[in-house]
């Protein structure tokens, strides 16, 4: 009689890993980048696609050798693409201790199984790690099929990846800020990931601009001016967008602020750009935000303010102040 | 009034110094909306707030306020006294209401 | 205090009030509404800038009897219409939330000379 009942359903994400909020690598410390790079990379992104998988009726000795040949220490038991249990190298030791390795893998695989979606976020899996102690997750898509593996290697590879491009990125933009010769007038090029609902970063931004403008040496009035519509800008991407951009430019004595998000976009721009008008919900209140002065403020201390909006593709606000030279080429 | 005057006035406790300690305080602020407190045109303002959050702190280094006093007596979030640091500014709490410190710090201007 | 002894002292902009006679003791200042609702006291006049529908609820709730909206903040005709439903007399003021503070205290408590 072959022991082929389905197996338990995989259980659901376990509660605090759903609100993504009990990662460990996310404190308020983290750099942005990584940040970003953790709620931007999707699981589907890190795994390995070709799985190599057993059937339920193959004796453990075939999963055994097959581990072996591909140097993987799990193998996901599948058919038709559903995934029924795992058979682990402790599962192969105890089925040689127990002399039952001729077994079909049914018998004795692992059913209590712990799965990913291909569509979390790569700090979901990151988060998992920590929590479980197992040295992979079988990933399945929404149709609850298997679409590939994840093991920490896998997420090792894959951040370094990112991280290399982000790091040429960031030099070259650094290499932009150094003006081939001295001239008159200072270059400065700075962007900043900001994440949605990060609100423990919220202003870290504007912040940094300010302090970089100070040690500038640009006059005071100036410097409030830009920060204050970086702030706004900062806010109104981690309070309404799904994430984006701010991106900090000095040239020519002018200092533009740019954010750009991914969505959601803004159907009526004049409304939204309206004094008292908002969208935030009682909880982004509580912050001390959302009182519906952002835009209005941002164009306040703005010299040209621009912005354009798509719904359903994002919105870009431009927030150009002119600050002349630094004091000290002034003298 | 300096900065250092206000919090002795409060008997407020002082969390975090930075330089604004010693300024003097020339306009107060009291709000829990950080965009209102984005709208104030004043060097080296007091920020009064029942706001306990490191959002006050970034908005006080923003409009370059001299300090922020936190009312009601409350608990700060363990973050807020690192962020202070990092930005430099001067971080006190006061066990009073926020309506009882304005009074307070008015009677301390005008005497 | 009466509240037309408040509104006469002060010179606040009133838009809406149920009853004159009810008498007004204590002050305090908030945005917070959660903080309203935890510490502000009874019978008292609330100096915010909220000027939400939300602010009279909190009112209500806690059995404040007056409403002074600073920085002359616009006020909807839906806030006006629920004040006079739940009988929350509702002010306005161009002055800042210290100075409205200020102001209100020194006519309360003659603290402030």
């Amino acid at each position: 009689m072959e022991n082929v009942s389905h197996p338990t359903p995989p259980p659901p994400p376990p509660s605090e890993g759903a609100s993504g909020d009990a990662l460990s690598l996310t404190t308020a410390y983290e750099p942005l980048v990584l940040m970003e790079l953790i709620q931007r990379l999707k699981v589907r992104d890190v795994m390995t696609h070709s799985v190599v998988s057993v059937e339920r009726c193959i004796p453990l000795w075939e999963a055994q050798r097959l581990m072996k040949e591909k140097h993987i220490s799990g193998i996901p038991v599948v058919e038709e693409g559903r995934l029924f249990g795992l058979v682990s190298m402790e599962d192969i030791i105890c089925a040689i201790e127990g002399g039952y390795i001729a077994q079909p893998c049914g018998h004795y695989m692992t059913t209590k199984l712990v799965v990913l979606e291909d569509d979390m976020p790569l700090s979901f899996a990151i988060h998992y790690f920590d929590r479980f102690h197992f040295g992979r997750f079988p990933v399945l898509n929404r149709d609850r099929l298997l679409v590939g593996i994840v093991c920490q290697r896998d997420i090792n590879r894959a951040l370094l990846d990112e991280l290399s491009k982000e790091f040429s990125r960031m030099e070259k933009s650094v290499a932009r800020t150094t003006p081939p010769d001295i001239g008159p007038t200072t270059y400065m090029l700075r962007e900043f990931p900001v994440a949605k609902y990060d609100f423990e970063n919220a202003g870290k931004a504007a912040n940094a601009i300010k302090t970089a403008m100070l040690e500038r040496k640009f006059p005071p009035k100036m410097v409030r001016r830009v920060a204050v519509a970086a702030y706004e800008l900062e806010i109104n991407l981690v309070v309404h967008s799904d994430g984006g951009m701010l991106t900090w430019q000095i040239g020519n004595g002018r200092s533009e602020v740019v954010a750009q998000d991914k969505g959601p976009g803004i159907e009526d721009v004049a409304w939204a750009c309206r004094d008292g008008t908002s969208t935030a919900n009682e909880w982004i209140r509580s912050l001390g935000f959302g009182a519906g002065l952002g835009l209005v403020n941002v164009k306040r201390v703005s010299d040209s303010f621009e912005i354009t909006s798509k719904v359903g593709v994002g919105t870009t606000v431009r927030s150009i102040v002119n600050i002349g030279a630094p004091l000290e080429e002034q003298e | 009034m300096t900065v250092q005057d206000a919090i002795s006035v409060l008997n407020a406790e002082l969390i975090a110094s930075g330089e604004g300690l010693l300024k003097k305080v020339n306009h107060i602020v009291a709000s829990d909306l950080m965009s209102d407190v984005l709208l104030v045109d004043e060097e080296d303002m007091l920020l009064l707030t029942s706001l306990a959050s490191d959002q006050v702190l970034r908005t006080a280094q923003i409009v370059g306020a001299a300090a922020v006093i936190v009312v009601n007596g409350k608990s700060l979030p363990s973050s807020m006294k690192k962020v202070a640091a990092d930005l430099g500014m001067t971080l006190a709490i006061a066990k009073q209401s926020k309506f009882d410190t304005c009074i307070a710090l008015h009677q301390r201007m005008t005497s | 205090m009466k509240l037309s002894e408040f509104v006469e002292t002060t010179g606040f902009e009133v838009l809406c009030l149920p009853d004159a006679s009810v008498m007004v003791e204590e002050g305090y200042t908030s945005d917070l509404l959660s903080d309203v609702v935890s510490n502000c006291p009874e019978d008292s006049v609330l100096i915010t800038v909220q000027n939400h529908t939300n602010s009279i609820a909190v009112c209500t709730l806690v059995e404040a009897v007056a409403i002074v909206i600073t920085h002359d903040r616009e006020i909807t005709k839906e806030m006006i219409e629920l004040a006079r439903q739940e009988e929350i007399a509702l002010f306005r003021t161009p002055l800042s939330q210290f100075q409205a503070t200020c102001v209100v205290a020194s006519v309360l408590n003659g603290a402030i000379e």
